[in-house]
């Protein structure tokens, strides 16, 4: 929680100032300002689960945008004496200060951005972590310089193979630090960018200012906050972040069995995957006729088709897809049922991508509960 | 191949929209949200990084428990050798597989306007 007062100071902090401690606030006649509605999976360190009927556009009002820290959000920063370094197998080591980061050319890529574990409250066994539901995901604008003309700049030696993000986060005890490390080909891809900006606004706080990395179609662990270095290296980065965490099983594992690392491999690109923004889950509607509408993303990948099903998964129909469409961004989708009759109804969406993955109605368990793809559903009460 | 409870996602999502509660609990007073008795320096020792949140939303059973009590030791929780058994038996008693699904709480909600 933190105060109005306090979380003003965070924001002009965001100019030149300091931030306030997260725990140090505890105003109780405020909540967390400029986060309205959100599930809280946790308050320290903050993750916030957007509830599922915001996922009704396309672009996520920030307000509404799901936060996931692994660490303590930083608790000062001085933009001013702030910068980015990149460094490591490069011919010209840079630092660069945030003002000469908006001077470079921006980009701007709308990106749907998901938590690799969206979805883990599900797998049974259950599996140890932040319990997320279904809104550990949402699409925003993100505006900045592109990473590849940072590592141009630099320079980058043919031994460099990753690039490896170190964020302003604050370690408690002795917890390895988030770092991770992307393969060079997908750092250098024009749409991966070093944020400034978000919504067309610059960055928040729980958002990553000064500047965060934007690494299109990833899980959202690659897309570190609070960037301050950037290290090419000659290798996949070497630490717990890396490796035992956020990686998959090469093969289906038995629910609740271990998974030797040794066979495992990075989570990286998001699956095709869908969500029913309305009705809501559980609602009793009204009339018999029904929007059904949501959202749907594929990753890399584009959304072909988003298909509904209103009687429990028997039959499919075709949702219509918005105009609205960029890469890397969900689509939203609609679609109008007159229900036959009042009672209980199933309602299934299921959407296939560009590369013809379809959402599946199950998926191996993994240890971690991440990439949950399974076709979503709602279950509604229509009168008679 | 194992089918994940969409079941749960309903039950719970439904339940999360009936419980618009401000989030007006200071960090030290997470610790409320642990059901006692709680071993003495339970807390001290666990809600030093954290807050008690992030406990009492695991549903695990003793194996599980016991695997992250031993990695938050690693990671630098502060637990002596004669309490790690007993809070992994306070932790599987009290946050078992079967128990209900926890209901966070939300932050205040304040209702917007937005273009589609």
């Amino acid at each position: 929680m933190i105060s109005r007062r306090e979380f003003l100071a965070g924001v002009s902090g965001s100019i030149g100032g300091v931030w306030p401690l997260l725990s140090r606030a505890a105003d109780e006649s405020v909540a967390l300002p400029g986060k309205e509605g959100m599930i809280v999976r946790s308050h320290r360190f903050l993750d916030l689960e957007m509830p599922v009927e915001y996922a009704n556009l396309f672009i996520t009002p920030v307000e509404h945008f799901f936060v996931r820290n692994h660490m303590h959000e930083p608790s000062t920063l001085d933009v001013s004496k702030w910068r980015l370094s990149i460094g490591g197998e490069v011919e010209k080591p840079l630092a660069l200060t945030r003002a000469e980061l908006l001077k470079m050319e921006q980009r701007t890529v709308t990106n749907t951005l998901e938590c690799a574990g969206n979805g883990r409250a599900f797998a049974v066994p259950h599996v140890p972590g932040v319990q997320w539901q279904k809104g550990a995901v949402g699409t925003a604008r993100f505006g900045g310089p592109r990473l590849r003309d940072l590592l141009e700049r630099a320079g980058v030696k043919p031994a460099g193979k990753h690039v490896m993000f170190g964020g302003l986060d604050e370690v408690p005890g002795k917890v390895p630090p988030f770092i991770r490390s992307i393969p060079i080909e997908k750092a250098i891809d024009g749409d991966t960018l070093v944020a400034l900006n978000m919504n067309g606004a610059r960055l928040t706080k729980h958002h990553g200012f000064p500047a965060r990395v934007v690494v299109p179609g990833w899980i959202g662990a690659a897309s570190c906050k609070w960037v301050t270095e950037i290290k090419v290296l000659d290798r996949e980065f070497d630490g717990n972040f890396m490796s035992p965490g956020y990686r998959m099983p090469n093969q289906p594992v038995q629910p609740g069995e271990a998974v030797n690392v040794a066979d495992t491999h990075p989570a990286t690109a998001l699956k095709v995957k869908s969500l029913i923004a309305s009705p809501s889950d559980g609602a009793s509607v009204k009339s018999r006729a029904i929007h059904i509408q949501g959202v749907a993303w594929a990753g890399e990948a584009d959304i072909e088709k988003v298909e509904v099903s209103t009687d429990s998964g028997t039959t499919w129909q075709p949702a219509q897809l918005s105009k609205n469409h960029s890469r890397y961004a969900w689509r939203r989708w609609s679609h109008f049922w007159k229900a036959p009759r009042g009672g209980d109804y199933t309602i299934l969406s299921r959407a296939t991508d560009s590369d013809g993955h379809t959402q599946p109605d199950s998926v191996p368990w993994n240890p971690s509960g991440y990439l949950i793809n399974v076709v979503d559903q709602v279950k509604i009460h229509v009168p008679v | 191949m194992f089918r994940y409870s969409l079941l749960l996602a309903g039950s719970l999502s439904f339940a999360c929209l009936a419980v618009f509660v401000c989030l007006a609990r200071p960090h030290a007073e997470s610790a409320d949200l642990l059901p006692g008795p709680v071993p003495a320096k339970f807390k001290t020792a666990c809600l030093e990084c954290h807050d008690a949140g992030i406990i009492v939303q695991q549903r695990l059973n003793k194996a599980a428990w016991t695997k992250e009590m031993d990695k938050m030791i690693k990671w630098g929780a502060v637990v002596d050798p004669g309490d790690r058994d007993v809070f992994i038996e306070y932790l599987t008693t009290k946050f078992p597989t079967d128990k209900e699904p926890y209901v966070a709480p939300r932050t205040a909600f304040k209702k917007m306007k937005h273009d589609r």
